[in-house]
């Protein structure tokens, strides 16, 4: 014995949460969840060839393209980063039980909230190392075939002999469907999005009690939650609507319970070329880190007492 | 502690947590809706669709790809003609993806020019009938870019096109009222011009359609009068516009002398004139042109028979005389 | 070891309750019934008992992953559902599975850092484990790959990552063949002379008698027998005469020197070897130092 001697907890949590958080990565990462990322390649590169049928003239063709390549993008990377937060995080922690290695770890000093936070983490870990992957890959091909298309139009302004003016607008307007800040910050959305149905699943399957059952019930409450901005403008906007008790008081504990994910739909302006404020984003973060503190205290609240 | 209790606390706790958010999201809801990042719950049309507006929040994500697959759809029902179907797809298109500017265009062209024109030469229907279908048709492109509009106020091409459609000889008929037609269009540039993003034609497009509204003669002068101060804007219809109004505003005006002025000879002159002249379709105001060129086949000695009074004119736009077969 | 730590005991479980929900609601299901025990540093305490007597229970308690209904657990005075109770404590649990993709190494080097180990130190400890359980030829493999008796030690070998003077094992033998089972056996040995407290349960009882010193018997949720081993296996009013090549003259000689002595003989024949001997003689000849 090499004779080291342990009398308080060694290493701090944030040391334990990481080893944790990375385990829980690597254990994702061998369950082959990259093949994803493949699909993904093949999607991004594939949906610069759609030949999409055209109902107009010919400026907007490059447009349409651009606006082709984000969606199917953005609308992988939504799939993607939802499912697999709630998949894994309702995986990781049943399995843990299951296979008894939960045993293990809580047999050692690591205290109840180390362990679910290290989950959670390596969860986010795995949906953020994901989507920075295709986040790069989404923005190469966007600025190739931005390049591609602007080259197009201005070859063909110059042929038309199209005034300087107009020229410049529609430079201005295919860049705004080209690679832009407000595209990064929609995939930022995504990610804190996926955060908070990560640290939701997390909350659940801490008393469900199977995979199934935290997958749909994290499912319904993702869906709902698109919703959950209209109960609320029900239950602030009775009076003036002159809705009964009844409808205030649904609407107020609709948006009291579920989650408001209406405000992430800024994803689909950014496609649409819209920009997304740095004020807007910040608040989004603000909500996205207030989500997933709250849901995994709580998940902590009643894991700390859980006996297996 | 007993289990009770801590479930007790736990929703005593998202109670408390729900409700310090709860402002906080809906100011931020307040804000994006303002800044036209997530659709108002009035902008996406009627609520009778619920179903469609349903899904198109619950995709949060994914709206714009769905939008990309009915589009594909719509390009479907185009071919085959089915223009019904083409307007509904590109109703929930619009719903999905609000802030495209194409959908919105190529809705509106379907409705207002393809299938208008297809009613128009639908020769298995009554006349009635087909002026009622063209005319419907036309009404619900306006509508339907109007919608557009309504949507993305500071987008100049939707409000251009506004513009185009309602000063297109071939669609205004089914206004019935020309001068309302006109002044709508004349509307539609104006704001068009002001997003600041508009290129400079359409400013004389402004022009040229309120030049045609009756009554607004004087507003029109001052409007082509800023115009011509800058060299660019000096395009023929806009000078003989010009010209048209300023007889209108002085009857006593030698208008053949003021036409040589802009068109530098007599010559020139004479045969733009013309051109504007046989131009009927388009309802120009011909204030001061007769005497005009009367006076400049004079001074050019053009032989009666040769006289541009002599040839035919274009029928003016008249709905009920294309149906009349 | 310091002279305070001598006073301490390693586990403390007194007066232990737990109770469990059925599944039909209302009605209680009482798995640890008022179980008191002490195990003092460096002994060897074998729990035993029939399968559901709460033996499981009663470790998991101790380890803070169930909370008593009522009574108290402690590891060297610290109380079992505080944290910092268990630096001391290595456990093993029954039919453990490991991460499947980690290998041996990765594995200790995952739970030595869950202790707050690492650098060169973590991986020295390490080295010495595998050695330590034998599985230095496994190192690099992955878990998947181990066989029962291969996890059971690597299990082992976790447990002991942080050095803790208390090892708990549930079961440790379980499912395992007699060869692994003899491996395990020797560790715990091993573990012994290093002056490591061991707390094993199992339902073999030849193999608790082997290797502890003490032992409780559990029944129902309650124990019915505690004490030394030896104290408790003696049958203090017999003695055990064992000869070698004596012919039957001799065995009469003494059969009649015992009737007149006025003690009653109770059986003679051969000794038997147990069966787990034999089978180990057979298996293991020559490997075997």
């Amino acid at each position: 014995m090499t004779g080291i001697q342990l009398n308080k907890p060694q290493g701090s949590h944030f040391g334990r949460i990481w080893v944790i958080a990375l385990h829980a990565f690597t254990q994702l990462v061998r369950m082959k969840v990259f093949y994803f990322l493949a699909v993904f390649a093949v999607i991004a590169i594939a949906s610069n060839f759609f030949d999409l049928p055209q109902h107009e003239g010919p400026e907007s063709v490059g447009i349409n393209v651009l606006r082709s390549i984000k969606s199917w993008s953005l609308g992988t990377m939504t799939l993607f980063s939802v499912v697999l937060s709630i998949v894994a995080t309702a995986l990781l922690l049943p399995k843990d039980v299951e296979d008894r290695t939960l045993y293990t770890i809580l047999a050692k000093p690591v205290p109840r909230l180390d362990y679910l936070a290290g989950k959670l983490l390596g969860v986010l870990l795995l949906v953020f190392v994901s989507l920075a992957l295709m986040d790069i890959l989404m923005t190469v091909v966007l600025h190739l075939r931005a390049g591609m298309v602007l080259d197009q139009q201005m070859a063909m302004a110059q042929a038309r002999g199209w005034p300087a003016e107009a020229i410049a607008e529609l430079r201005a307007d295919t860049a705004l469907h080209g690679p832009s800040w407000s595209l990064q910050g929609a995939v930022w959305a995504v990610f804190l999005r996926a955060s908070i149905m990560a640290s939701l699943a997390l909350l659940i399957s801490t008393f469900s009690t199977s995979t199934l059952f935290t997958t749909i019930i994290s499912f319904l409450i993702y869906f709902i939650g698109h919703f959950q901005a209209d109960a609320r403008d029900a239950y602030l906007q009775a009076g003036e609507a002159g809705q009964g008790m009844l409808v205030r008081g649904a609407g107020l504990v609709m948006s009291l319970v579920l989650p408001d994910f209406q405000n992430f739909n800024v994803i689909d302006a950014v496609i649409e070329g819209q920009a997304l404020p740095m004020v807007a984003l910040a608040k989004l973060s603000a909500i996205g880190l207030y989500y997933a503190i709250f849901f995994t205290g709580a998940s902590w609240f009643l894991f700390a007492k859980k006996e297996f | 502690m007993k289990n009770w209790q801590r479930n007790g606390i736990l929703v005593g706790a998202i109670f408390v947590f729900g409700g310090l958010r709860l402002p906080f999201e809906a100011g931020l809801r307040g804000e994006l809706q303002a800044a036209h990042l997530i659709p108002q719950a009035l902008e996406i049309g009627t609520r009778d669709k619920i179903g469609q507006t349903s899904s198109a929040v619950a995709l949060g994500g994914l709206r714009t790809l769905v939008a990309t697959f009915l589009n594909l759809r719509a390009f479907g029902f185009f071919e085959a003609q089915r223009w019904d179907d083409v307007a509904d797809t590109f109703d929930t298109i619009v719903d999905l993806a609000p802030k495209t500017r194409y959908y919105w265009e190529a809705g509106t062209s379907h409705a207002a020019y393809n299938a208008s024109s297809y009613y128009l030469n639908q020769s298995t229907l009554p006349p009635l009938r087909r002026r009622e279908a063209w005319r419907a048709s036309v009404l619900r492109g306006r509508a339907f870019l109007e919608r557009g509009i309504k949507n993305n106020p500071t987008d100049w091409s939707l409000l251009r096109n506004l513009g185009f459609l309602l000063s297109d000889t071939n669609l205004f008929p089914a206004f019935r009222n020309p001068d309302e037609t006109f002044l709508a269009a004349a509307a539609a540039y104006r704001r068009s011009a002001a997003t600041g993003n508009a290129l400079p034609y359409v400013r004389r497009a402004e022009f040229i359609s309120l030049a045609r509204v009756t009554g607004k003669e004087r507003e029109a002068l001052a409007l082509g009068r800023e115009l011509y101060a800058s060299k660019e804007n000096r395009a023929p219809t806009v000078l003989l516009l010009l010209l048209v109004l300023e007889a209108h505003e002085n009857p006593a005006l030698d208008s053949a002398a003021r036409a040589v002025e802009f068109f530098g000879t007599a010559q020139s002159a004479y045969e733009n004139l013309c051109r504007y002249w046989l131009r009927t379709r388009e309802l120009f105001p011909i204030y001061g042109v007769a005497s005009a060129l009367e006076s400049l086949e004079r001074t050019l000695a053009i032989p009666q028979e040769k006289s541009i009074f002599n040839k035919p004119l274009q029928s003016r736009p008249d709905a009920d005389e294309w149906f009349r077969n | 070891m310091g002279l305070m730590a001598e006073t301490i005991p390693a586990v403390e479980i007194t007066n232990l309750v737990k109770d469990f929900k059925t599944s039909f609601g209302k009605k209680l299901l009482r798995a640890v019934d008022g179980v008191s025990l002490r195990i003092m540093p460096g002994e060897v305490y074998g729990l035993i008992g029939p399968n559901g007597s709460g033996k499981s229970t009663t470790m998991k308690a101790l380890l803070g992953l169930v909370a008593p209904t009522a009574g108290h657990c402690a590891i060297f005075g610290k109380d079992s559902l505080k944290v910092d109770s268990r630096n001391d404590v290595g456990f093993l649990p029954e039919n453990p599975y490991f991460y499947k993709h980690l290998s041996g190494a990765e594995t200790l080097k995952f739970y030595g850092k869950l202790c707050g180990l690492g650098g060169k130190l973590l991986d020295a400890r390490i080295s010495e484990l595998l050695a330590l359980v034998d599985l230095e030829g496994a190192r690099d493999r992955r878990l998947g790959g181990y066989s029962k008796g291969m996890l059971q030690r690597i299990g082992l070998a976790q447990a002991l990552v942080q050095e803790p003077r208390l090892v708990i094992l549930d079961e440790p033998t379980a499912g395992v063949d007699p060869v692994g089972s003899r491996q395990i056996r020797d560790l715990i040995f091993r573990l012994k002379e290093r002056g490591i407290t061991v707390f094993l349960c199992s339902h073999l009882l030849e193999q608790v008698q082997e290797v502890c010193d003490h032992v409780g018997i559990i029944f129902r949720g309650k124990m019915v027998k505690e004490g030394r081993l030896e104290d408790l296996i003696a049958i203090e009013d017999q003695t055990e005469i064992i000869l070698k090549d004596a012919d039957p003259e001799l065995i009469g000689k003494i059969t009649a020197l015992v009737e007149a002595s006025g003690a009653s003989l109770v059986r003679t024949g051969k000794p038997r070897t147990t069966l787990e001997r034999l089978f180990l003689r057979e298996t293991t000849e020559g490997d075997e130092p």
